[in-house]
């Protein structure tokens, strides 16, 4: 990806930081900075944002110079449908209710691991849906919607 | 006598039948999850976080620490009995205990651990009690310089401290830092990095990012290791120590439960380098140390009672100070500060109940540990052959329906969403994640104090350099980055965290 360094942790890491502390120290700016005896709201985000853009690109330049550690390859179907899963959860559970929001997401959530089966997955979802009834609703009377519509 | 006293005020307070009650939920579910490997306290007790804000503030304490110290004592019944470290700080139970429980004396090795943590927990207790009101004393004399001091004393310590490569673990105390000051500045009311959002107003919902970057990050990273465990089931016929294995047993509890007491109250302590400290001690004491990693009895009773002094005392800084060492002291201020408790040196004169009832409750759950963990251990072994796909769906919808619960709505839950993908990379590029959450927490304290030294100061920053007090800890700060940057020394820690390792 990155001249090709793309297995070299420090950079992506470094390139991230910079970025972030870029980012930070840029949007600071649109703040009061005050004085240093009397700080405005942007002082000390700015402060923030250059240290961690010079820390950033200190490890920028560790990684591209020395190598360091080497990143660890991302399990991405697992990280796009645990993420996913979180979003349809939130999407249903006002919309249609627990009964929805709860199998969708063991679904989503189950087939990102080998061991998904049809069975398993439904298994699940009722006890699960069982379990969030009495435990949220039932005793600790969590406003949460068992069936919305 | 006035100790005696607020011990006595503390009891009252821990043996409620409520709090009796929680206090037991929380060392069961602790000790549950310390079992289970892939489930760590910091992510359990995010996960619970919400469920504990109907509770009163002193129940809710009392069972996130009772997780808290129950996850230590299950910890090491995973290691004994599978060799698979459930708590990372229970890695080193793994080398002597299992080989103990392979020689036939699992019960033995179980029944040491849970007596080893008992003893501990029992005197890091007492030096709570005795020590968090000299340490509050303190405490009281400190001006915004010092707090300000103190804080990147904490902070620097912690990262040091923690695993993972240093300069990493700055950036991301920066980076938490920088996400704390999200929300209304506190003097002037402007609303910050809020991108017109309403809801950031308040700052970013701090369980969020914990369960976003711990809970939910764990279980992307570990679906793909998903695979059957085997328990050799131990003989459990004889779980009496005899006599000659308490007697080596002895000394070596007492020597890591004094380990563990004091660096559990350095920030990044507690724990898990408590027990490796142990270890390392009881190997070099040994008279025979090449039975070290064959089931020597002093390699699993030092660090056992290690560990569970180190999680008791790093309660203290937390309590006195407000100054969170670890993770999962940053989910206890956050905790406090969810019922209008700023933690620090004042909680013990206004909310005295919460105080001493949470220390009262640490002993409490420690001696229903020992009552639990011992004959319950057939229980526990089916649930290490728990598989991780029946556990992380579980995980997934008791946080969401906890995410949603916190204020009835449904943003926790997209920044939660938004966390794990930013967990995945900081996992990705091996950046500790531990150190942000501390900066999160400590970000708007942090600033708090800045300005208003300053401001006492008229803008000389040379303010930080005439108390003693502050001067003594940024030196110290100062001095740990130094030692840290020399190559030398680092390529050597390097080499005793993968030693260790």
């Amino acid at each position: 990806m990155f001249f090709r360094l793309n297995d070299k942790a420090d950079v992506e890491a470094g390139l991230f930081f910079t970025l972030f502390g870029g980012l930070t120290a840029g949007l600071s700016l649109q703040y009061q900075m005050g004085t240093i005896a009397a700080m405005g709201p942007g002082m000390f985000p700015l402060i923030l944002g250059i240290m961690l853009t010079a820390i950033g690109l200190t490890i920028l330049a560790k990684g591209v110079m020395a190598g360091g550690e080497t990143i660890r390859s991302l399990p991405l179907k697992p990280a796009f449908l645990i993420t996913l899963s979180l979003l349809v959860f939130a999407a249903l559970v006002l919309a249609v209710g627990l009964v929805a929001a709860v199998p969708a997401q063991v679904f989503i959530a189950l087939w990102a691991s080998d061991h998904f089966t049809l069975k398993r997955a439904i298994a699940l979802s009722i006890g699960l849906l069982l379990f969030c009834y009495l435990v949220f609703i039932y005793f600790l009377g969590v406003a949460v919607p068992m069936i919305a519509i | 006598m006035e100790f005696l006293n607020h011990l006595g005020l503390g009891f009252e307070a821990a043996l409620s039948l409520n709090n009796l009650t929680f206090c037991f939920i929380g060392v069961l579910v602790g000790t549950a999850i310390g079992i289970l490997p892939g489930l760590g306290p910091l992510a359990t007790i995010a996960m619970l976080l919400p469920l504990t804000y109907s509770l009163d503030p002193v129940t809710g304490l009392i069972m996130i620490s009772g997780i808290y110290y129950g996850a230590q004592y299950g910890g090491s019944t995973t290691a004994i009995l599978v060799n698979l470290p459930g708590e990372s700080s229970s890695v080193v139970s793994c080398l002597d205990g299992h080989q103990m429980a392979r020689n036939g004396r699992a019960g033995a090795a179980l029944a040491i651990a849970a007596i080893g943590s008992f003893f501990a927990g029992t005197i890091a207790t007492m030096l709570i009690a005795a020590f968090s009101p000299v340490l509050a004393e303190v405490a009281f004399l400190f001006g915004p310089v010092e707090y300000f001091a103190m804080m990147v004393l904490g902070l620097t310590a912690a990262t040091l401290l923690a695993h993972g490569s240093f300069i990493k673990g700055v950036a991301m105390v920066l980076t938490g830092l920088i996400l704390g000051l999200v929300g209304a500045d506190i003097n002037s009311g402007t609303y910050r990095f809020t991108f017109g959002y309403f809801s950031l107003t308040e700052g970013i919902e701090f369980v969020a990012v914990a369960m976003g970057l711990f809970a939910f990050t764990d279980i992307v990273t570990n679906i793909r290791g998903d695979q059957a465990r085997d328990v050799t089931t131990p003989s459990l016929r004889n779980l009496w120590v005899n006599g000659k294995e308490a007697k080596e047993a002895a000394l070596p509890v007492v020597r890591g439960t004094a380990i563990g007491s004091v660096l559990g109250l350095l920030p990044g302590g507690g724990a898990m380098i408590s027990s490796f400290a142990s270890y390392a001690i009881e190997k070099r004491l040994a008279k025979r140390p090449e039975e070290f990693g064959h089931g020597a009895i002093a390699g699993l009773a030092g660090p056992e009672a290690a560990n569970n002094a180190g999680a008791q005392t790093s309660f203290i800084p937390m309590l006195t100070l407000g100054i969170p060492s670890n993770g999962v002291m940053a989910l206890m201020i956050g905790a406090l500060m969810v019922h209008n408790i700023a933690p620090g040196p004042y909680v013990m004169v206004s909310n005295p109940e919460v105080f001493w009832g949470l220390i009262a409750s640490m002993w409490i759950g420690n001696a229903m540990l020992v009552v639990l963990n011992l004959p319950l251990i057939p229980l526990w072994v089916r649930l290490i052959q728990v598989h991780y796909w029946i556990l992380y769906p579980i995980i997934l919808t008791v946080c969401c329906v906890g995410l949603f619960s916190i204020e009835n709505s449904l943003q926790p839950i997209y920044f939660a969403a938004g966390f794990t993908l930013v967990g995945c990379l900081f996992w990705r590029f091996r950046a500790e994640a531990a150190p942000l959450l501390l900066g999160f927490i400590l970000g708007p304290l942090m600033e708090e104090h800045f300005r208003r030294a300053l401001l006492l100061s008229n803008g000389d920053l040379a303010i930080f350099y005439r108390s003693p007090l502050s001067i003594v800890m940024l030196s110290v700060a100062a001095v740990m980055c130094l030692v840290i940057l020399l190559p030398q020394i680092r390529r050597s820690r390097s080499v005793a965290f993968t030693e260790n390792a």
